[in-house]
C-alpha cells in the first residue's frame, strides 16, 4: 500500500533537504555575519550595518592563532601522510595476500571500526604518556593513524582492481611492491581523495582528544585554541569569537567549494555515497 | 627447432584435478592454438607456460631451458590478455612501453620500439590517449603493441579477441596471424572458438577436462578426428553421432562393418557429407530448415535419432518431407562408445 505517490514524495523530500540545509547554514551564517560587523549587530539583524575587519584584527592579537593554525597544519598533514602509508600497506596485505589469519584479522580491524575513540581517552592517555610524548603534536595523531576506516575502504578499493592487470605488471617483471605502487596505488585514486577529505575534515574538528592531551601553545590545534579562546573566563564577545571561528573553518570552507566537483566525483567512484 | 616442451604436466588445486599429464611440443615460429571448451585447462596451460602458475609435476622448457619454476620474466615470454589488461591511468604509448621501462631498456631503444609498433598496428595517432578513449579493436592493438616491443620470442594469448564483435574479430585474427608470421613469433593462442582455431593455427590441440585429445593441424583434427569428442567439436555444424541401432545398420549394410553394434559404437558423420539420394541410404522426415544464404542447415529425424546436414543454397524441401539420406563409405568415422576413440580405417575392416 502506498501512501503517497511519487510527485507527493519528491517534494517532501525536496523540502527536508532544504530544512535541513538552512538548519546546518544558520550557524555558518551567523557566524560571517558576526564576523564581520561590530559588536553591536552581533545579536541584531540590520541590512546596512556597517562592515567591518576589526573582529578578525583583534582575535588574530589576542591568542597566537597563526600558531594554532600551524599547528593544525602539521596535525593534519602528519596524520593523513602517516595514514596513507599504514592504510595502504595493510590494505595490500589484506586485498592481495593469503596468509594465516588473515580473515581474523581483517575481523579485528572491523571490529575497531565500531569502538568510538572517546571511549579510550584514559587509556590513550595513559600509553601517550608512557610514551614522554604528552602536549607533543604526535600525540595528537598517534591514536588516528592506523585508521581502520582507511584499511577498510582501501582494501575494498583494490579488491576491484581486476587479477589481469597484477598478472600484465608480473610478466613484466615488477616486485610486489612495484605493482602496489604502479598499478594499486594509481588506480585507488578516488578512494585516496575520498578518504584524504574525510580524514582531514574529521581531525582539522577534532576537539575532545587534542584538549585532554595538549597543554600549550606549542602543540595546541586551533579548535582547542578557539575553546580555550572562547572560554567565559575571558569574556565573552560574540564579534570575536565568530571571527575567529570562521578564521578556523575559513581554509577547510575554502578548499572544499574548489575541489568540490572532485570530491563528489571521488566520492561516487570510491563508492562511498 | 623445438621453441616449447610440456612433459607430464600436472596441475591440481586441492582435490581438483586441472591438468592431467600435459605432453606437447611447439616449434619455433609456429602458432599453436590451444582449444577447448571452459573450463577444460586451456587457460591453465597458458598460465603454467607463462609462469602465473606453476605445475604441480612435470617440466616445462622455453628455448631448451627448464623454467618450470621460474617466475615469469625470467622466462622470455610476453603475453596478451583477454580483457587487454591496459593501465586505465597510462597513456597508449606508456601502456606500450610499460614492460621496457621496467626493465630499464634504453630510452632511445625505447623509443624506436614503440614507432615500430606503432606503425606495424596503425596506432601511431593515438599514442597519447588513455585506453577508455580507444574502441575495443585499438585496446587489443595497443595490448599487441605491448608484446611486440618485448621483442620475445614467444608471446601467449589468452582469448585475446573473445571481447570484440564478430566482424572485428576476423579482421583482427587475420591481422595477428600476418604479424605473427611476419616477425617469426613463436605464439601460443587460447581460444574456444573453433573457427578462430581453425583459421589461424599451424597445430591445434584439443582439449578436454584437463586431457588432451588430439594435436595435430587443423586438417588433420577436422578429416580424421581421434575422438567422437573432436569430431564434434570442430566443425560447424558439429559432426553427426550416430548410434548404430537396426534402422542405420541396414540402411548402410554395404559399407558398415557388420561386427559394431549399437552399444559399443558410434557413427560419425560431417553434415556436410550427407547427401540427398533418391534411392539409397537412410530414410527421413524433416524436422527443422535454417537458411544461413551460402548453405541451408537441415535438421532431420529417423528412429530415435537426429541428423544434421547440410546443402548449399536454399532448398526447395519443406519441415515435414520424407528424404533419404546417403554418405560415402570414406566419409564414416567410427568410435569406440566407452573410451570415445576412434576406430581404424573403415575400409580396412580391422576392428577387433
Amino acid at each position: 500500500m502506498r501512501f503517497w505517490d511519487n510527485g507527493t514524495r519528491d517534494t517532501l523530500v525536496t523540502a527536508g533537504a532544504w530544512i535541513l540545509g538552512i538548519l546546518w547554514l544558520m550557524p555558518v551564517l551567523f557566524a560571517f555575519w558576526s564576523a564581520f560587523h561590530p559588536a553591536e549587530f552581533s545579536t541584531s539583524f540590520e541590512l546596512f550595518a556597517p562592515l567591518t575587519l576589526e573582529n578578525f584584527t583583534r582575535a588574530w592579537s589576542y591568542a597566537p592563532f597563526p600558531r594554532y593554525l600551524m599547528n593544525t597544519f602539521i596535525l593534519v598533514t602528519l596524520i593523513l601522510g602517516v595514514q596513507f602509508v599504514l592504510c595502504t600497506l595493510a590494505a595490500y596485505g589484506f586485498a592481495r595476500f593469503d596468509f594465516f589469519g588473515r580473515d581474523a584479522i581483517f575481523a579485528l580491524v572491523l571490529l575497531q571500526l565500531m569502538i568510538m575513540p572517546e571511549v579510550l581517552l584514559v587509556e590513550n592517555y595513559r600509553t601517550i604518556s608512557n610514551l614522554g610524548l604528552l602536549d607533543t603534536i604526535p600525540a595528537i595523531g598517534l591514536p588516528y593513524m592506523a585508521s581502520a576506516f582507511g584499511i577498510f575502504l582501501l582494501r575494498q578499493s583494490f579488491k576491484t582492481i581486476p587479477n589481469e592487470l597484477v598478472e600484465a605488471a608480473q610478466v613484466e617483471g615488477i616486485s610486489s611492491l612495484g605493482i602496489l605502487w604502479k598499478v594499486y596505488v594509481p588506480l585507488a585514486r578516488p578512494t585516496y581523495i575520498a578518504y584524504g577529505l574525510v580524514s582531514v575534515s574529521y581531525h582539522w574538528n577534532n576537539f575532545l582528544w587534542p584538549l585532554v592531551v595538549t597543554s600549550s601553545v606549542g602543540s595546541r590545534p586551533l579548535t582547542v585554541g578557539l575553546a580555550i579562546f572562547g572560554a567565559p573566563e575571558s569574556g565573552v564577545d560574540w564579534s570575536i569569537i565568530t571571527a575567529a571561528t570562521v578564521m578556523t573553518m575559513a581554509p577547510l570552507l575554502v578548499a572544499f567549494i574548489l575541489f568540490q566537483r572532485q570530491f563528489v566525483q571521488s566520492f561516487m567512484h570510491s563508492g562511498i555515497k | 627447432m623445438t621453441a616449447i616442451i610440456l612433459k607430464d604436466v600436472d596441475k591440481s588445486w586441492g582435490s581438483f584435478q586441472a591438468l592431467n599429464g600435459i605432453n606437447f611440443q611447439c616449434d619455433e615460429g609456429k602458432l599453436l592454438v590451444l582449444l577447448g571448451p571452459s573450463g577444460c585447462g586451456k587457460s591453465t596451460t597458458l598460465r603454467l607456460i607463462a609462469g602465473l602458475e606453476t605445475p604441480t609435476s612435470g617440466t616445462i622448457e622455453i628455448g631448451g631451458k627448464d623454467v618450470s619454476y621460474l617466475p615469469p620474466v625470467k622466462r622470455n615470454i610476453s603475453m596478451v590478455f583477454q580483457n587487454y589488461a591496459l593501465f586505465p591511468h597510462l597513456s597508449v604509448a606508456q601502456n606500450i612501453l610499460f614492460g621496457l621501462k621496467a626493465r630499464k631498456v634504453p630510452k632511445p631503444e625505447q623509443k624506436k620500439r614503440l614507432e615500430n609498433a606503432a606503425d606495424l598496428l596503425g596506432l601511431s595517432n593515438f599514442l597519447n590517449r588513455k585506453p577508455a578513449q580507444l574502441s575495443g579493436g585499438q585496446r587489443q592493438r595497443v595490448a599487441l603493441g605491448r608484446s611486440i616491443v618485448a621483442q620475445v620470442s614467444v608471446c601467449l594469448m589468452d582469448e585475446p579477441l573473445s571481447n570484440l564483435d564478430a566482424k572485428l574479430r576476423q579482421e583482427m585474427r587475420q591481422e595477428i596471424r600476418s604479424l605473427q608470421q611476419r616477425l617469426k613469433m613463436t605464439m601460443v593462442y587460447v581460444t574456444h572458438d573453433q573457427v578462430e582455431a581453425m583459421t589461424i593455427a599451424d597445430k591445434i590441440i584439443l582439449m578436454k577436462d584437463g586431457l588432451i585429445e588430439q594435436h595435430g593441424t587443423p586438417e588433420a583434427l577436422y578429416n580424421r578426428p581421434e575422438t567422437a569428442f573432436t569430431g564434434n567439436f570442430i566443425g560447424n555444424p558439429p559432426m553427426n553421432i550416430l548410434t548404430p541401432d537396426t534402422l542405420l545398420m541396414e540402411a548402410f549394410s554395404a559399407i558398415l562393418p557388420a561386427r559394431i553394434s549399437a552399444e559399443f559404437h558410434q557413427v560419425g558423420v560431417r553434415p556436410e557429407n550427407i547427401r540427398i539420394s533418391e534411392n539409397r541410404g537412410i530414410k527421413a522426415q524433416i524436422e527443422t530448415i535454417e537458411y544461413l544464404g551460402a548453405d541451408t542447415l537441415i535438421l532431420c529425424r529417423f528412429g530415435q535419432q537426429n541428423i544434421i546436414l547440410t546443402v548449399k543454397g536454399k532448398t526447395h524441401l519443406c519441415v515435414g518431407d520424407p528424404l533419404r539420406l546417403d554418405w560415402k563409405q570414406d566419409h564414416i568415422h567410427l568410435f569406440d562408445t566407452a573410451s570415445g576413440k576412434r576406430l581404424g580405417n573403415v575400409e580396412k575392416d580391422n576392428l577387433s
